[in-house]
């Protein structure tokens, strides 16, 4: 499904040294897998979710998506974003049918009778699509700053969802919640998983939720000096059904790898409480 | 220490008593670029005004203004006396309340002031168009005494007058080619001139003496009652008289003094000379007081006044013109005599004719 | 004293005494030294007394400006034709003629931001040389204008356009530049074209903050509204005030002043509840 191809990714400056972030990084993912990309703030991994999703374009290297390359970000792969997720001049319906709107009704076609019927269709879809992630409809007609964030993420992947994406791109989406409703939504993207079949790539800094939502973790992490961009220094399946314990080790392998000063979960978490 | 920093504002606060006591009053003078005024300019920074100031035991300072704003100076009484025309002394402090007389009478617009039209359009042809001047002054002043001679006086309430300000009115008559008239005075009339297609038909020289370049002197400061207003007046008019005579001089030693003159306002001789050709200048107290004690100068003060009146120039207050009153050297006065506001004054004129200044 | 400190808390009562006091305050001094010039010289004419300025007001509404034709008897008209002649009413109107239409050009300059925002080769080829035109003092730029576009109309509203429209286009930009990039992705990962982002996301969203940006500059849209008509004009607002100064004619040039002054108010009040209105969901109001 994903291809990517030894990517090399550097910042630069004029008459600075430029800074690698990724380091010839290659990855292969198949179609229906739940990826996590973990690792410490600033070692590339949100980089690497935008080479997916084409905002940024490798030095060298390629990006291909069930075998053709990204140029431009598109509707293949939907994109759920930390914050700023939904368009705030628009109410949560809007905001959940605006993709169909665009693309089957477009500037003009209230003008036509067949495209309003169409807009009745995937409004009616839209309001499955509140229902599913725990909404009331009498939320359809609230505008995005009168919900909470986990109310405002339910609605970005509701967004994401109905275009019915090749691959849903999370950056970090669930990192400005609060544990509680953190705990919520990591429920709920993992049933929505289960039920689309949609490959879902997963960026978090939080290990914890990487090993318990992916079926593949992929840890980033610098293995030269400070100056080399990141690679991938760990890639873990996670197997179907595992108890506490083993979840418990998977973790500390992951944290091991990108923590090297051995900090654990717990600790990170405590600090950002 | 402290006994001498006590002594420092004793001996401050006494020089300043010992310079007001031996300081002699002072004046204000404001002028504006103009060929009838730039000698006063010149007055002050050749010295020859102090010469005169000081004979008389005043100090006068000379102030450079636009026109407008020297206007709202002498209304506002920040300054003391001012150049200006006849038509500006009546409708500008006269009607304002503040009592005005006139001590020089410098001289009249010979041509300074002019109708410049395009496509060689009469007068006649002129009702319905658009004309460029700054309204309500001595151009429109002008452009109606030209419609009324020629008896078109009834077609005045066709004409568009545009207000334009004499800083961009050349410029904005000369670019915008679908204006077809427009009303200023020099140098601006001559920029506008050099402009193809475009002539003169009607100017100041038509209509002598009405138009008068005057200095004015608040009346309460003549009338002080220790005499420093009137000194004022005999050392303004002393030193007047002394520059225009030296003007007068034919040849190289004229133009000496009026290249000087033009310097100092920032023009060229041959520009000034140019201007002053066709300004009719009172170089001799005797030719001055000739013009202001004639028959002339009612009759052109009469038409002024209309004008001012019947342009709502005198003052919503004003019921008739004859409630901003005008007084002559003869004592005859044309308004009501309780209201008079704007004088001719002779009598500094007189002095300088008679040499003794 | 805890009246001059931060934390004070005047009563709402306070508050509203106080923040008239500074009008009474000019008002009264105005009074008092208009009485007394007017004591000393009663046809003065730069300070004028209330009464004057009141009658010279009614008369601006009610009665044609001295140069026009009357046409028909004054005394047989009705109020509103009366107002409809009169010298206020059509200054107002001719000033507000060409205050709407600049208005109205100024939003292309918006458009042209939000362009050079989107479009890498849009900013490319303006962005440059609008800093740039951002700079000329436009007034200076008066005699080429005229050239251009004569004295009439066109060349006022021109005026106008050209000293405020760099600053809207510039506005517009930066504006542009803010929505986070997040939403321009969004936008493109559920389907939507280059101009489907342009209009439908990142218009809609800068949109409030532009009326917001021109409703900031409506005083330089006035400012060169009203050079222009002292500069060359037929009519108008500033036209008559300019007028009336050549013969001191304050009773009348303070209460336009003042009218124009809530014209103005208005006009801002219209655009706040305007964009209250249209955009529920904009907060920062």
């Amino acid at each position: 499904m994903i291809s990517i191809q030894d990517v090399h990714v550097a910042y630069g400056q004029a008459g600075k040294p430029a800074r690698n972030i990724l380091n010839g990084v290659s990855l292969d993912i198949t179609a229906g897998e739940f990826i996590s990309i973990v690792g410490q703030t600033g070692c590339g991994k949100s980089t690497l979710l935008r080479l997916v999703l084409a905002e940024e374009m490798p030095l060298s290297g390629q990006v291909l998506v069930e075998g053709s390359p990204r140029h431009r970000p598109d509707r293949r792969c939907g994109y759920v974003p930390q914050k700023y997720s939904l368009f705030p001049d628009r109410t949560v319906l809007e905001n959940i049918t605006f993709g169909l709107e665009v693309t089957e009704v477009g500037f003009f076609g209230s003008l036509s009778p067949a495209r309003r019927v169409r807009r009745q269709e995937f409004q009616a879809e839209a309001f499955g699509y509140l229902r599913r992630m725990g909404l009331r409809e009498s939320d359809a007609v609230k505008y995005p700053h009168q919900l909470s964030g986990g109310m405002q993420q339910r609605v970005a992947i509701a967004q994401a969802l109905i275009m019915r994406p090749k691959v849903l791109l999370m950056d970090e989406a669930f990192s400005a919640l609060d544990p509680g409703t953190r705990l919520g939504m990591q429920r709920l993207i993992k049933d929505l998983w289960r039920e689309t079949g949609t490959t879902i790539l997963f960026v978090t800094h939080n290990p914890r939720e990487a090993v318990i939502l992916a079926t593949r973790v992929i840890a980033l992490g610098r293995t030269g000096g400070d100056d080399d961009g990141a690679n991938i220094v760990l890639d873990l399946p996670v197997p179907d059904g595992c108890d506490e314990q083993r979840i418990a080790g998977l973790i500390r392998r992951v944290e091991q790898s990108t923590f090297p000063d051995g900090l654990r979960t717990e600790e990170v978490d405590a600090a950002e409480a | 220490m402290r006994k001498f920093l006590l002594i420092l504002p004793a001996l401050f606060l006494l020089s300043g008593a010992l310079r007001a006591a031996g300081n002699p009053p002072t004046f204000t003078l404001g002028w504006s670029v103009y060929v009838g005024w730039d000698p006063y300019q010149y007055m002050a920074k050749s010295g020859l005004l102090k010469k005169w100031a000081d004979k008389y035991g005043v100090a006068i300072k000379v102030q450079r203004f636009d026109y407008a704003p020297s206007l709202d100076a002498f209304v506002a009484k920040n300054i003391d006396a001012c150049a200006m025309t006849n038509m500006e002394a009546l409708d500008m402090p006269a009607a304002a309340g503040v009592d005005t007389t006139s001590i020089i009478v410098g001289d009249y617009s010979n041509g300074n002031d002019a109708v410049l039209v395009r496509h060689n359009l009469t007068l006649g042809q002129i009702p319905g168009k658009r004309v460029l001047l700054v309204e309500k002054t001595v151009s429109q002043y002008l452009f109606e005494r030209a419609m009324t001679i020629n008896n078109l006086s009834g077609e005045l309430k066709r004409v568009k007058y545009v207000n334009t300000s004499d800083s961009d009115i050349a410029g904005a008559f000369l670019s915008d080619t679908s204006q077809d008239v427009v009303v200023t005075w020099k140098p601006l009339v001559s920029q506008i001139l050099k402009g193809k297609g475009i002539t003169k038909i009607f100017d100041s020289s038509k209509i002598p003496g009405e138009i008068l370049d005057l200095m004015v002197v608040r009346t309460e400061v003549l009338n002080r009652p220790d005499g420093s207003g009137q000194r004022f007046a005999k050392a303004i008019a002393g030193a007047w008289y002394e520059l225009t005579a030296q003007m007068a001089k034919p040849g190289p030693e004229g133009d000496k003094v009026l290249s000087s003159i033009a310097e100092v306002s920032g023009d060229t001789l041959a520009s000034y000379k140019e201007q002053l050709a066709t300004t009719h200048l009172f170089y001799t107290a005797p030719s001055a007081l000739e013009m202001t004690k004639s028959e002339q100068l009612k009759k052109t003060m009469e038409l002024v006044r209309q004008f001012c009146f019947s342009h709502g120039l005198l003052g919503d207050k004003t019921s008739s013109p004859d409630d901003v009153a005008i007084r002559f050297p003869d004592g005859s006065v044309q308004g009501k005599k309780d209201r008079v506001r704007l004088r001719f004054d002779a009598s500094y004129m007189e002095l300088a004719a008679g040499g003794k200044l | 004293m805890s009246i001059l400190q931060i934390h004070a808390q005047p009563s709402r009562t306070t508050v509203w005494i106080l923040s008239w006091l500074l009008f009474a305050t000019g008002i009264v001094s105005y009074l008092w030294v208009s009485r007394a010039r007017h004591l000393e010289n009663p046809d003065d004419r730069v300070m004028p007394t209330l009464y004057q300025m009141g009658r010279a007001f009614a008369d601006a509404t009610l009665k044609p400006a001295e140069d026009d034709e009357v046409t028909g008897d004054p005394n047989q008209q009705s109020l509103a034709t009366k107002i409809r002649n009169s010298m206020l009413w059509k200054d107002t109107m001719a000033t507000g003629r060409r205050f709407l239409i600049s208005m109205a050009l100024l939003f292309p300059a918006v458009l042209l931001g939000l362009h050079m925002g989107m479009f890498p080769y849009v900013g490319s080829v303006f962005l440059r040389f609008v800093l740039f035109f951002d700079k000329i003092v436009a007034l200076s730029l008066l005699p080429i204008l005229f050239i251009a576009f004569g004295i009439d109309e066109l060349a006022k509203v021109m005026l106008i356009v050209v000293g405020v429209a760099p600053t809207i286009i510039l506005d517009s930009f930066n504006l542009t530049r803010g929505v986070p990039k997040e939403q321009i992705v969004k936008g493109f990962t559920l389907g939507a074209g280059d101009f489907a982002i342009t209009y439908r996301i990142v218009f809609k969203q800068i949109w409030p903050r532009v009326l917001n940006s021109i409703r900031l500059n409506l005083k330089s849209v006035m400012l060169f509204l009203f050079a222009g008509e002292m500069i060359a004009s037929q009519d108008g607002l500033a036209y008559r005030i300019a007028l009336l100064r050549r013969h001191m004619g304050m009773d009348t040039i303070i209460p336009y002043v003042l009218w124009v002054a809530l014209l103005l108010f208005l006009v801002d009040f219209g655009m706040r509840t305007l964009n209250r209105k249209l955009h529920p969901w904009f907060q920062e109001a």
